[in-house]
């Protein structure tokens, strides 16, 4: 039995359950509902239960989605590398600069979204300011180009997707207790053992979370498709799109987004359990 | 997000262009173009281009407006409208001036649910293509013009331009302005003329060619070149047209499928020639690419389109819009909106004053602006030989457009 005490977590819960019911579980009802529904324009849609929609659009998409999830491991294997130094850097030898440091990981996130991804395709056009400067000094093939393709793509990612994995990571680090791995260096630990052993695994749940933020919007992104790929980096993202507002096809729209969020949340099931929940809540 | 998007077009061209150095700049141009077209757009004359519709008994009146990217004359000194602006003082409505559009289909797709559901779109007035007007008359989603209050398009519209085959009698729509589906190129990366459909295939150019992501243009650009006119067009010839594409896609050839940021990439010189719109590459040619960019309608024929002004459902202040439509066929509006923007003109006899004004500017002694105007003057209409070699897009009934929006889904997506 629940005393009155018992109760006060789950009143806690009250709000933000009844926003996730509200905004995040109705929503994906009527969203599986909508991808059930055969119609056109101007008959209307009407619900007729057509189950067929879901092997049909995942055979005929199933290139795009499997992309995108290889596009956001990339990416999210990439952050880590590229942030855990970062964050390492911030949270043990900052000192007095770490706030101007996490303000600098912070500012792109002060332009838009879409904006920053087209400063991204002028920063790095064919003969733009980089690439135009290295083919002048003949450091660089004429005909080499970022700009459409994939690499591209992915270099777009991990420079808007960047700060969410820094973060996480920093905030991780940064309350480690410093005098575990002096005690691990007392025991004789080298400085790689120490890390591996001490600082990394107490890090695990930034890295968990990290991945997490970084890898869920990479998988769903198309705007970093659209402005810097090409044709044959199509994401999955692009399509649904494409089926929504151009095609005007809501249940195929609808069942590729059910597919995705249903294969996001089994991948983050499966990780979440290979690594262990604990590391989630620290 | 799609607000974010449809800026997207104005703030690459803003990057891209302080980043460069440019032979003539577009500010400095229209300082020049902005002295003459003052004198033509006096007060009295808008007062007078104004009378037939008196202003709304209300008084004054918010106009919500849709319209494309580099649509309307821009005084980049204060960043307003001038046309828009003369039109707000002499009536006293006020014009929300936006550019939402940045693709047909798109813009339909994010008003559709509003109008399915009986609600405001929020726009009073929208810029649509000539197929999705045919397309929002069928769903009953525009509401009909009142063409006693737009004695301007009755005196001046031009007669090309009226009874189209989207909207007999005009009554849902008229247009804003007109152009021509073609190919761009710059000569200093083709090395030589382009003058077919097939150029766009041509394994030299591998990798630096443009396609559009609107599904009519390139799909039809494709059917003509197989000698079949667009609105004849079969599903058989769209497959055909789109296999065609597909082996053209599958090796490499195009960088990839655009909507207007295609204007960036070739005035930026990543890409070597794509398709794409007449009155675009005359912008190029003028303000931002100082190689040699030209524009060419394939021999095997180009796309003729207009851009239509058309009032959604649940628009408010329909007086006013209406005000505002009339006020687009005034030549003491449409003469210095042409200049500036340089597409086909709907309005009779836009050249012409062009032409004047150039004369003046001339006589004035500043040969630079002249000879723009006068460039300008010879595209604001298209000539016999462009108008004989054009087509009009296809007529597509629900399940066509359904058939070949999967087809280019192909195409476009891998």
């Amino acid at each position: 039995m629940l005393n009155r005490r018992g109760l006060i977590p789950f009143l806690f819960l009250l709000p933000g359950g009844a926003w996730l019911l509200l905004f995040f579980v109705v929503p994906m009802l009527l969203m599986l509902l909508v991808s059930l529904q055969e119609g056109s324009l101007s008959t209307g849609y009407s619900l007729t239960w057509n189950f067929g929609i879901y092997p049909e659009v995942i055979s005929e998409f199933w290139e795009q989605f499997v992309r995108a999830g290889v596009y956001a491991l990339i990416t999210t294997v990439l952050t880590l590398v590229l942030g855990f130094p970062m964050a390492y850097f911030i949270a043990f030898r900052g000192g007095r600069w770490k706030n101007a440091l996490l303000l600098i990981v912070i500012l792109p996130f002060f332009v838009s979204f879409v904006i920053r991804t087209l400063n991204w395709k002028l920063l790095l056009a064919d003969n733009g300011i980089v690439f135009g400067a290295l083919k002048d000094l003949g450091l660089l093939d004429p005909a080499f180009h970022l700009i459409a393709t994939p690499a591209g793509v992915i270099s777009g990612l991990v420079y808007n997707f960047l700060p969410f994995m820094v973060l996480p990571l920093y905030v991780a680090l940064e309350k480690i207790d410093r005098r575990l791995i002096e005690a691990a260096n007392d025991l004789y630990a080298t400085r790689a053992q120490a890390f591996w052993r001490v600082t990394f695994r107490l890090a695990l749940p930034g890295v968990v979370a990290g991945s997490l933020l970084t890898f869920i919007p990479s998988v769903g992104d198309f705007i970093n498709a659209e402005l810097i790929g090409s044709r044959d980096t199509t994401m999955i993202g692009n399509i649904i799109q494409f089926q929504y507002l151009t095609a005007n096809d809501y249940p195929a729209a609808s069942a590729l987004g059910f597919v995705l969020v249903a294969l996001v949340l089994l991948l983050v099931a499966v990780y979440v359990r290979a690594v262990g929940t604990e590391q989630l809540t620290g | 997000m799609f607000d974010e998007r449809s800026e997207q077009t104005r703030i690459e061209r803003a990057i891209a262009r302080a980043l460069k150095e440019q032979p003539i700049s577009r500010r400095l141009f229209l300082r020049r173009t902005g002295l003459v077209t003052a004198s033509a757009l006096s007060l009295p004359a808008i007062l007078a281009a104004c009378q037939a519709a008196p202003a709304a008994s209300g008084g004054a009146a918010t106009i919500r407006w849709a319209n494309w990217p580099a649509y309307i004359d821009i005084d980049e000194e204060t960043g307003g409208y001038p046309t828009i602006e003369a039109f707000q003082e002499a009536t006293g409505h006020e014009v929300t001036y936006t550019e939402a559009v940045n693709d047909n289909e798109e813009f339909f797709g994010t008003i559709n649910p509003a109008l399915d559901a009986g609600q405001s779109t929020g726009w009073d007035l929208i810029t649509v293509g000539g197929w999705l007007i045919e397309r929002m008359v069928r769903l009953g989603y525009l509401q009909e013009l009142d063409h006693a209050k737009l004695p301007n398009f009755a005196a001046n519209g031009a007669e090309l331009y009226k009874n189209s085959w989207y909207d007999a009698g005009n009554t849902h729509s008229v247009v804003w302005q007109a152009g021509i589906t073609g190919i761009g190129y710059d000569r200093d990366q083709t090395g030589r003329d382009i003058t077919s459909f097939e150029d766009l295939l041509d394994p030299e150019f591998a990798g630096r060619v443009g396609m559009f992501s609107e599904m009519r243009d390139t799909l039809e650009l494709a059917i003509l070149s197989l000698g079949v006119n667009p609105a004849d067009a079969t599903t058989a010839d769209a497959t055909q047209a789109q296999q065609k594409l597909l082996e053209a896609a599958e090796r490499g050839q195009f960088r990839n499928f655009y909507g207007n940021e295609y204007y960036d990439e070739l005035a930026a010189g990543n890409l070597a020639l794509s398709i794409a719109w007449s009155g675009d590459i005359t912008q190029m040619q003028l303000y931002d690419n100082p190689g040699d960019v030209q524009f060419v309608i394939p021999e095997e024929g180009g796309l003729r389109w207009t851009d239509n002004l058309a009032i959604p459902n649940g628009a408010a202040n329909v007086d006013a819009v209406h005000q505002l439509i009339n006020y687009w066929y005034d030549p003491a509006a449409a003469t210095p909106l042409s200049e500036y923007i340089g597409y086909f003109t709907p309005v009779a006899g836009i050249a012409e004053l062009i032409q004047a004004d150039a004369d003046e500017a001339r006589e004035a002694g500043d040969v630079e602006t002249a000879d723009a105007l006068d460039a300008v003057a010879a595209t604001v209409n298209p000539t016999e030989e462009q108008i004989a070699n054009t087509h009009e897009d296809a007529p597509l009934d629900e399940a066509q457009e359904a058939e070949w929006n999967a087809l280019f889904l192909e195409v476009m997506a891998g």
